[in-house]
């Protein structure tokens, strides 16, 4: 997983892990011990965008499910809607915002998922090696065999069919899918917070500790976590992008949140057939996609060379 | 008749004035004036052309239809019709004035009271295959389609004919005699049954690959299927019919059909030379083309006469529906104005009932609710008094974009009365005409009744059971027993005289726009688009000599296509 | 020896578990799966349904079953309705499979055609602004989705300037030049994803490179930096890019699909959406195993070639 795109990946060298680095200036910056410019901006988007997403009930913005008729199909910065609107009315940046929460609680939640399984049991087979490494290994191996998008849209049919009773409300939707593509990260951070903790795990303070008499989990908490975190939060901002755009796949297979309730990749999805039709409808979440993924890939590729010297870097 | 189609809502509009009815508003282009399209006009400009035989087209459909053709037991949509339309006859066909002749069969003959139909085959047709058309084959396929043939199990035509045929029978090797249950003046219609009712060769209505191998006596011969992609069909060199100067039909040597979904998708395909001729009910794409039209790049044939109607279905056997208040409430929540606008670009006519202009029973006032929102809450709190209950429902409808928007339009007009209304989208089409044979809906987006003779619609209205009995009928999927629907369309099964019938049906209409058992939207138009190259989209003259129909919402003849050499 | 041999029992351990997981997709949707795909079937025809899709025996049993089946070519038929027949899920496969693959195919071509010459040349300029421009827009290429590419394309490419057909697949046999007109927007969009990565891969490879002696006494012999570059330093910096590029080819196969359906291409991305939307579960079950296969036994292969080809590495691996 943890695809920037659909078919870029992190992939694993004998160095360590290699992805495409920031922009010139994050390595820099490092270096001299204060944040470039492009760390604000990318925290600050984050910051406008998570916010609007979690503060949208009360933002004075327009409704998201009933527009205005008479302004159906408007196009940007028209009669007061800046992103335009759709072919009801409805105010797209006001659906960009709405999606944006649905589309961003689905990503946190999935990393989250991937970051306190993964993380842990990857941090236990560095850290334990041996039996533990192999049996979790191999299972890991055995889950990263799956192609990620179909392992990912096969988990949300498996755990919700795609008809029910009663259709799936937005909040059913959106849980199952936090479900489906945590499970399918979890391997990925797992393996990452492994390769990680077994590195540290052969430092002499580490060796020390264990020898001090200590018990194992202990240590494994006090030493090792605290020197893995930063590989950890790295690949997690790079995470939340890669599952902002699976969203957006799994959207134009058709099993995502259903409209009307807005995610970005359901309203690019929506428009996905027509694409002449309303050009505006879609290229809003897409602007959005865009710049939300780049702020976190900048930010994720800065925290990882800010704190992991060790790394040799591409 | 069997129009299980499409799920879009609603796309259609006739122009109402003026004879054999009008085809779509001029809408907000300007530009190709739209009585050129219609298929008189069209029929007229082409009438001094003279076809040059030869040539292959690619032919793009609306959907690819995955179960086959054993027309016996197939759900016929009306991409599965224009194929049928290449590789089968029926025995009867419409003419330019809704009025059905013989085709496939030399005459229909009806007794004096409607009882008995003799059916007389001409001489000399084969199938595809070589074998014979004779009256053995023949009744042999009705008894399939009534349910009485070992080995095919129709689920739908059954209920169509199982309880109104008696007996078929063979009264000598080109003659068959069916004999009915009751007086059926219409009987003759349903042998055409929308081009639904296909003679197949007796080899295929006995294989148990009656879905893949199609055998008919059409102008066309089936090549090669591979689902998804394509549908090729050759000419039938011995087909049996010829043009008015004596060639022989059809004209094309080769027709590849292929399925593509997105209405848009396959503009741009005509567009960009790689589909000679679409078929689209889309508004959008209608307005497209007529564009197009005027520039010169394409030509086009549109129709809704003799149409379907858009409509929601609206379950009476279950809350809310099953309450008249609630009806009603919806049929005025809806702004029929905005929606054409917003949905169809304004190109459309809002229906007032399920009968399209130039069909008997057609009226340009039925007396349907016209939008009044205030009037609509009150209904929605009546409601509530009335049950206790919230108006809440769901709307089900089909899962391809514009549908779904066109739900989103409904539901944002019905909550702004007060009704609570969630959306449940169906991607593909059996699982949605199977949810509507169950009745597990509360208002389903639908499209149907095509037309001809209104006597066609007795399928999906007519319950053998009195009210308060449920319906006995399984595809009158809204499930209603009206003793006053009911009473009509017996009446106007049995009338002979067409001034009684049109009082029957007319009445019929107003019943519908008092009950709302279906709340109607748009007649829809449908257009035949294509490269300027090619004619004779409307078809050669029947063999009578009468002009071809003029309804497109069940496709139409690939016999008489010609393209320029 | 024993490497290859161990490997070659973890694939086949890994393609049993995958299938495995696969071929009991449909058990582990909630309710019964006869009524998901045959909605009115009488409860004779469902018994029938459910004895012949298996799902009366233990799971176990039900994949060896379907196990020798799927391996012998057997990958099912859609449901088309009691008593009659539906296509085989093989016959379809047969057709989509090689339209995806020559997909990735192109893709992969046009990535190294259009990465490499700028791996190299951002290597040799390393630092300067031809590189640091390089990557900056390598960083926003990686940030664009592949789908949103496909309809920025789509739309601009395709039905405002009309210059490439934005639907359908035309075989290489029918009409060449359409055959690669039709391929163009998809092939690119896979493309463009990953041009970036591997130009970047190429650099850090080859400013390593370009900084060992070997390739300082080529200079001072007076050999051109051209030929340098191309002739003395190219090759052994690839082996990353390779070996990514190898690794790369399953991922692709993922990316793919959701391209498919954007461009009606009809590869598997296609058939696995129209499964989707028709409820098509035990078709599903078929062609996910189908892929997750093509992308174990892919990543098998090109993780055995990279092992026998570089041996220093072979002991340094930590994952």
């Amino acid at each position: 997983m943890l695809e920037s795109r659909d078919s870029t990946e992190i992939v694993p060298t004998p160095a360590g892990v290699s992805t495409v680095t920031a922009a010139p200036g994050a390595d820099e910056a490092a270096h001299r011990r204060r944040m470039p410019i492009g760390a604000w901006l990318a925290i600050a988007w984050l910051v406008f965008v998570g916010g609007a997403a979690l503060l949208a009930p009360v933002l004075p913005i327009d409704d998201w499910k009933f527009g205005t008729f008479r302004d159906a199909r408007d196009g940007w910065f028209t009669n007061g809607h800046w992103f335009g609107a759709d072919e009801s009315g409805r105010d797209v940046f006001s659906r960009v915002v709405w999606g944006g929460r649905s589309s961003l609680l689905i990503a946190v939640g999935s990393i989250a998922i991937g970051v306190l399984v993964g993380g842990f049991l990857g941090l236990c087979a560095g850290y334990f090696g041996r039996r533990t490494d192999s049996v979790l290994s191999a299972s890991f191996n055995i889950m990263l065999a799956f192609p990620q998008l179909v392992l990912a849209l096969t988990l949300v049919a498996v755990l919700s069919p795609f008809q029910e009773e009663d259709p799936p409300t937005r909040w059913e939707r959106v849980r199952v899918m936090i479900l489906a593509i945590g499970i399918v990260s979890i391997p990925i951070l797992a393996r990452i917070t492994r390769a990680n903790a077994l590195a540290w795990s052969q430092r002499e303070f580490v060796m020390a500790a264990k020898a001090q008499g200590a018990r194992s989990m202990r240590v494994m908490f006090r030493e090792v976590l605290p020197n893995v975190i930063p590989a950890i939060l790295s690949i997690a901002l790079l995470g939340i992008g890669v599952v902002i755009v699976i969203e957006g796949g799994l959207a134009l297979f058709g099993v995502s949140v259903s409209r009307p309730d807005p995610t970005w990749g359901n309203m690019i999805a929506g428009e996905i057939s027509d694409v002449q039709k309303q050009p505006h409808v879609w290229q809003a979440p897409a602007l959005f996609i865009f710049v939300t993924v780049l702020a976190l890939n900048y930010l994720g590729d800065f925290v990882r060379s800010r704190f992991d010297v060790r790394e040799s870097a591409i | 008749m069997m129009a299980l189609a499409l799920v879009a809502a609603a796309c259609g509009g006739g122009d109402d004035d003026g004879e054999g009815g009008g085809n779509g508003n001029g809408g907000d282009d300007g530009g190709v004036s739209v009585e050129d399209l219609t298929p008189q006009a069209v029929l007229a400009r082409e009438a001094e052309l003279t076809p040059t035989p030869g040539g292959e087209i690619t032919y793009a459909l609306e959907a690819e239809t995955t179960g086959g053709w054993c027309l016996v037991e197939a759900q016929l949509a009306i991409s599965g019709i224009q194929v049928a339309r290449a590789l089968y006859d029926t025995l009867t066909a419409p003419d330019e004035n809704g009025e059905i002749q013989p085709h496939l069969a030399e005459s229909v003959t009806a007794n004096d009271d409607s009882t008995e139909f003799t059916i007389k085959l001409r001489e000399g047709i084969t199938f595809h295959d070589g074998s014979a058309l004779d009256a053995t084959v023949v009744k042999n396929n009705l008894d399939a389609y009534r349910g009485a043939y070992e080995g095919r199990a129709p689920q739908l035509f059954v209920l169509v004919f199982g309880p109104y045929i008696a007996s078929t029978e063979v009264v000598d090797p080109l003659t068959v005699k069916v004999t009915t249950n009751q007086p059926w003046p219409a009987f003759p219609w349903y042998l055409w049954g929308s081009h639904r009712l296909g003679i197949m060769a007796q080899a295929q209505l006995d294989s148990d690959e009656c879905n893949t191998k199609m055998i008919g006596t059409g102008p066309f011969m089936l090549d090669s299927w591979t689902t998804g992609e394509q549908l090729v069909a050759v000419k039938n060199p011995d087909y049996w019919r010829t043009d008015e100067a004596g060639n022989q039909l059809p004209y094309l040597d080769r027709i590849t059909f292929v399925p593509v979904e997105s209405g848009p998708d396959r503009l741009t395909g005509l567009r960009s030379g790689e589909f000679d001729v679409i078929m689209t009910s889309g508004a959008l794409q209608i307005v497209e083309i007529r564009k197009d039209v005027e520039a010169g790049e394409l030509a086009s044939v549109e129709s809704d006469q003799f149409g379907e109607v858009g409509y929601a279905m609206l379950n009476a056997t279950k809350p809310p529906f099953d309450s008249q208040t609630a009806r009603e409430a919806m049929a005025y929540a809806v702004d029929r104005e905005t929606y054409n606008d917003l949905r169809n670009d304004g190109i459309l006519t809002n229906a007032q009932g399920p009968f399209a202009p130039g069909n008997v029973g057609y009226l340009e006032d039925a007396g349907y609710p016209e939008y009044d929102p205030e009037k609509a809450q009150q209904l929605v709190q009546q409601y509530k008094e009335e049950t206790g209950n919230d108006l809440e429902f769901t709307i089900t409808h089909s899962g391809d974009p514009e549908t779904t928007k066109t739900a989103e339009l409904v539901q944002q007009m019905g909550e702004a009365v007060g009704a609570k209304i969630s959306l449940k989208p169906i991607a593909d089409q059996s699982t949605l005409i199977n949810t509507a044979l169950g009745k597990d809906f509360q208002a389903v987006l639908w499209r149907n009744h095509p037309g001809g003779h209104p006597d066609l619609q007795f399928v999906w209205w007519h319950c053998n059971t009195e009210p308060p009995e449920p319906c006995d009928n399984l595809v009158n999927f809204g499930g209603f027993n009206d003793a006053e629907i009911n009473r009509l369309l017996e009446e106007g099964r049995a009338a002979t005289d067409p001034a009684e019938q049109k009082e029957i049906y007319e009445n019929l209409n107003r019943e519908f726009a008092k009950k709302l058992y279906n709340l109607w939207a748009q007649y829809t138009l449908w257009t035949i688009a294509h490269k300027p190259n090619v004619h004779g989209v409307m078809g050669p003259p029947l063999p009578g000599g009468q002009g071809p129909f003029p309804g497109l919402g069940t496709g139409h003849p690939v016999t008489g296509m010609w393209v320029e050499q | 020896m024993r490497t290859i041999v161990r490997r070659l029992i973890q694939l086949v351990v890994v393609i049993v578990v995958v299938t495995f997981f696969t071929s009991v997709l449909t058990r582990l949707l909630p309710g019964d799966p006869t009524t998901l795909i045959a909605q009115f079937a009488t409860p004779d025809e469902r018994e029938e349904l459910r004895a012949e899709l298996g799902l009366n025996r233990n799971v176990v049993a039900q994949y060896g079953s379907w196990a020798t089946d799927f391996f012998t070519g057997d990958m099912g038929t859609y449901y088309a309705g009691t008593g009659v027949r539906g296509e085989d899920v093989y016959d379809r496969a047969k057709i989509a499979l090689p339209k995806s693959l020559l997909l990735i195919f192109y893709a992969q071509v046009v990535t190294l055609l259009i990465a490499v010459p700028l791996g190299v040349i951002t290597a040799y300029r390393a630092g300067k602004r031809v590189d640091r421009w390089a990557n900056t827009v390598a960083f926003g290429l990686v940030a664009i989705p592949a789908f949103v590419l496909a309809a920025l394309l789509k739309l601009y490419l395709g039905l405002e300037w009309d210059l490439l057909p934005t639907i359908g697949w035309i075989d290489l046999t029918d009409d060449p030049v359409e055959h690669f007109r039709h391929a163009a927007m998809p092939v690119i969009v896979l493309a463009v994803g990953q041009i970036a990565v591997y130009a970047r891969l190429l650099r850090s490879d080859m400013v390593a490179t370009l900084q060992e002696d070997f390739i300082l006494m080529a200079k001072s012999k007076g050999i051109s930096n051209r030929r340098i570059l191309w002739r003395h330093a190219l090759r052994p910096s690839s082996l990353t890019l390779l070996t990514v590029a190898g690794l790369n080819i399953g991922t692709l196969l993922s990316g793919a699909l959701v391209i498919e359906i954007i461009f009606d291409v009809g590869g598997i991305g296609s058939l696995i959406y129209d499964a989707i939307n028709r409820r098509q579960y035990f078709a599903l079950q078929s062609l996910i195993a189908l892929v997750a296969i093509a992308y174990v036994v892919v990543n098998f292969i090109v993780d055995l070639l990279y092992t026998v080809l570089d041996p220093r590495i072979r002991s340094a691996r930590i994952a």
